[in-house]
């Protein structure tokens, strides 16, 4: 009986998706767009080739030298060779090169300037730079040395006595697809899903079909709602596997538990974002007001992941305000299964917050159902 | 949200199976440096990593039991940094701070390591200067993060709300079949209808938004202490087309515009990535053509492009000409195209 009230109103709901175009662009067009954008915008996602530029006072084949070492790098790229600091730094305004080296004349410094403005670029090249620069620096000293006769090895190690071998965990060449395509693949899936279930919830009292709804549910709110957000549920759980499906296994992201883990945190994921644009959606039942405030929590979601700037050195409100957000909690349960080799003995609280999250909001449904027979608030614009 | 700004004190985790007076002195480098904070010492590897899953530590430095022995044999000691990459901002802050520390060290331990030399190698040596490395940052000096997202962040604000604005206009218009209070029948041609059309309903858009650009990348700024090194009238020359452009952009796109709150969907999916599209977070010359081909088609990454030019970096005129002459070409094409999707109207 139960079941066949559900399937009645997720059949309504087929076939309203079927009447409208955007609900195709929304729940395949787009979602897809997102994953070829995310798949691709980063190439093969190494910082290489950085346009840089030299300002080589000095002109002689030491100098030279030098820049061959620099150009040597696999990521940077002289691509530009100025005669003053003046023109250097006004290509840097044009944004043709990304930072420049100075080499005085006689050698006396060396000085390099990045480009702060783009943050990534800018950390990438100084990083770079500092690695090379420091080989450079001491070559006076090995050149006079090695002359000398001394062994080169007992030199490295007077000139580095303590020195530092680096091992990146998990993503080695820091990658920047591996880094970013699959956290923010689920950004925009969440915005987008925040926004989809809160328009088919909105479009039945926009267009009057409310009480439509309710009857073919026969008057069960738990069983309307359950029809009616079904579809995208699948729809989405669907992408969302494809998604994981292209990042782990075509582009071979590096995946240290099974395929399966991660989706099925993704399916908990996208479970609770849609529970918390329902959620949302019952607090005030008007469409046109509530699709802004889920495109804010979207949006926030993509800051508040904490992806990008890590969470943790927010402001403590801010910092506090993200455990809100489904996405802060999926991302964090992921970087722990891809990064820490965590097991769910480290990620259980984000879990059981997304479990939270998802059964929050059958506190609302008779405030939701009443606010549907009332047609209160049908008219706010 | 930023407000921090700068990544601070990050916490680390030190193993130290050498227990020496250098590596005592290597942890309290690392530790004074503004980077990181060394959370504490800890006995093993595993107990380190466990701090790490906890989300203590962002980063495990792992000193050998032979690290003082090899210096003081004269060889290379190396010790090993295990640097967390799931925050490339993490990453980069202890990398500055391990790296820091372990120049200092060497520069302070260098002189006693004159005796594994020899003899006659140690004079000139020591008499031979290495030639000093400085680098210097052009532009956000301090790395900031806020100071480097948010003003491309207010530039996608002011081309959304606009196009949200439109579209939810241009829906309501299409939803309650409003016929333009302008009757077309003054008209002689549908071109010169649809023409005054588009003019007229951009130019209330510009209007409006010129106020609220004044607010937003005016004032914000000043108030938050953002870069704002663009003169009024090098922002003025840069908003002209960009406003324009966002107009005609949003009225061209107004035929796919048939309901008030479904284009909002749309539009609000886009933020993030037009952000990306821009190229401030990951250089354009590196994206895949297709995308550098939809950077130039849009007025919002072309614009942020513009603005964080002009009002970060301190470009004049002549260094975003490239980016203007976009963002006209972009007003032209557009415009026709909003005329030409009005006439359309006028004649269905």
């Amino acid at each position: 009986m139960i079941m066949n009230d559900l399937f009645n109103v997720f059949c309504r709901e087929l076939q309203r998706m079927n009447s409208r175009r955007i609900y195709w662009v929304a729940c395949l067009v787009l979602p897809l767009f997102s994953l070829v954008f995310m798949a691709t915008i980063f190439g093969d996602g190494q910082m290489k080739d950085l346009p840089i530029g030299v300002v080589d006072e000095d002109n002689t084949s030491a100098s030279r030298h030098i820049v061959r070492m620099v150009d040597a790098t696999p990521e940077l790229h002289v691509t530009q060779h100025f005669a003053n600091e003046t023109g250097a730094r006004k290509a840097m305004q044009k944004k043709e090169i990304y930072g420049y080296l100075l080499i005085p004349s006689k050698i006396t410094s060396l000085c390099y300037y990045y480009h702060n403005a783009m943050l990534s670029v800018g950390g990438e090249l100084r990083s770079t730079f500092e690695t090379i620069l420091q080989e450079v620096s001491v070559t006076p000293i090995v050149t006079e040395a090695i002359g000398l006769g001394e062994n080169e090895s007992t030199l490295t190690s007077f000139l580095m006595p303590v020195s530092e071998t680096e091992y990146p965990t998990y993503n080695d060449t820091r990658n920047y697809a591996v880094y970013l395509s699959q956290p923010f693949f689920f950004v925009f899936l969440q915005i987008l899903l925040l926004l989809v279930t809160t328009y088919a919830l909105g479009s039945e009292s926009k267009f009057g079909t409310s009480d439509e709804w309710l009857e073919s549910a026969k008057g069960n709110m738990g069983i309307a709602v359950m029809g009616k957000l079904l579809p995208y549920t699948l729809i989405f759980i669907t992408i969302s596997i494809f998604a994981n499906v292209v990042f782990f296994k075509w582009m071979q992201i590096p995946l240290p538990c099974s395929l399966w883990t991660i989706n099925g945190v993704t399916i908990l994921f996208i479970c609770a974002t849609q529970a918390l644009a329902l959620f949302l959606y019952a607090i005030f039942p008007a469409l046109s007001l509530i699709i802004s405030v889920a495109s804010m929590v979207g949006s926030l979601g993509a800051t508040l992941s904490g992806v990008t700037f890590p969470v943790l050195f927010m402001d403590t409100p801010v910092y506090g305000a993200s455990f809100l957000f489904p996405i802060r909690h999926f991302v964090e349960v992921v970087q722990s299964l891809l990064y820490l080799d965590g097991t769910f003995a480290d990620y259980w609280p984000n879990i059981t917050i997304l479990l939270i999250v998802c059964i929050l909001p059958i506190v609302l449904l008779p405030r939701l159902k009443h606010a549907l027979i009332t047609h209160k608030y049908d008219s706010i614009e | 949200m930023y407000s921090p700004n700068v990544l601070r004190e990050v916490p680390m985790v030190v193993v130290d199976e050498s227990h020496t007076p250098l590596s005592r002195q290597y942890i309290r480098l690392l530790d004074a440096t503004p980077q990181v904070h060394v959370q504490g010492v800890i006995a093993d590897m595993p107990q380190a990593h466990e701090r790490m899953k906890e989300g203590k530590a962002t980063g495990i430095v792992f000193l050998p039991e032979d690290f003082e022995t090899k210096v003081s044999r004269g060889e290379e000691s190396v010790f090993v940094s295990y640097n967390t990459t799931m925050a490339f901002l993490s990453y980069a802050t202890i990398k500055e701070a391990t790296s820091g520390a372990m120049l200092a060290l060497d520069t302070s331990v260098r002189p006693n390591q004159v005796v594994f030399l020899d003899a006659d190698v140690v004079q000139p040596v020591v008499n031979t200067p290495s030639i000093p490395v400085q680098g210097i940052a052009l532009y956000n000096e301090n790395g900031g993060y806020a100071t480097y997202l948010i003003p491309s962040v207010l530039m996608v604000i002011i081309f959304q709300t606009m196009l949200m604005v439109i579209s939810m206009q241009c829906g309501k218009e299409y939803e309650l079949q409003i016929r333009p209070f302008w009757s077309a029948t003054n008209y002689n041609s549908s071109w010169g209808w649809a023409i005054s059309m588009v003019i007229g309903k951009s130019v209330v858009y510009v209007g409006f938004y010129a106020l609220f650009s004044v607010f937003l990348l005016g004032l914000l700024p000043l108030v938050f202490d953002l870069p704002h090194l663009a003169s009024p009238l090098l922002l003025v020359q840069l908003l002209t087309p960009y406003l324009f452009g966002t107009a005609f952009f949003g009225l061209a796109c107004s035929p796919f515009f048939k309901d008030s709150d479904a284009p909002l969907l749309l539009i609000a999916f886009f933020s993030v990535g037009l952000l990306f599209l821009s190229g401030i977070s990951w250089p354009l010359e590196l994206m895949p053509w297709p995308w550098r081909l939809l950077h130039c088609l849009i007025p919002a990454p072309v614009g942020v492009l513009a603005f964080v030019k002009a009002n970060s970096m301190g470009a004049d005129l002549s260094d975003i000409s490239r980016e203007m002459m976009l963002l006209w070409g972009q007003c032209v094409g557009y415009f026709v195209l909003a005329c030409w999707g009005y006439k359309r109207k006028c004649h269905p």
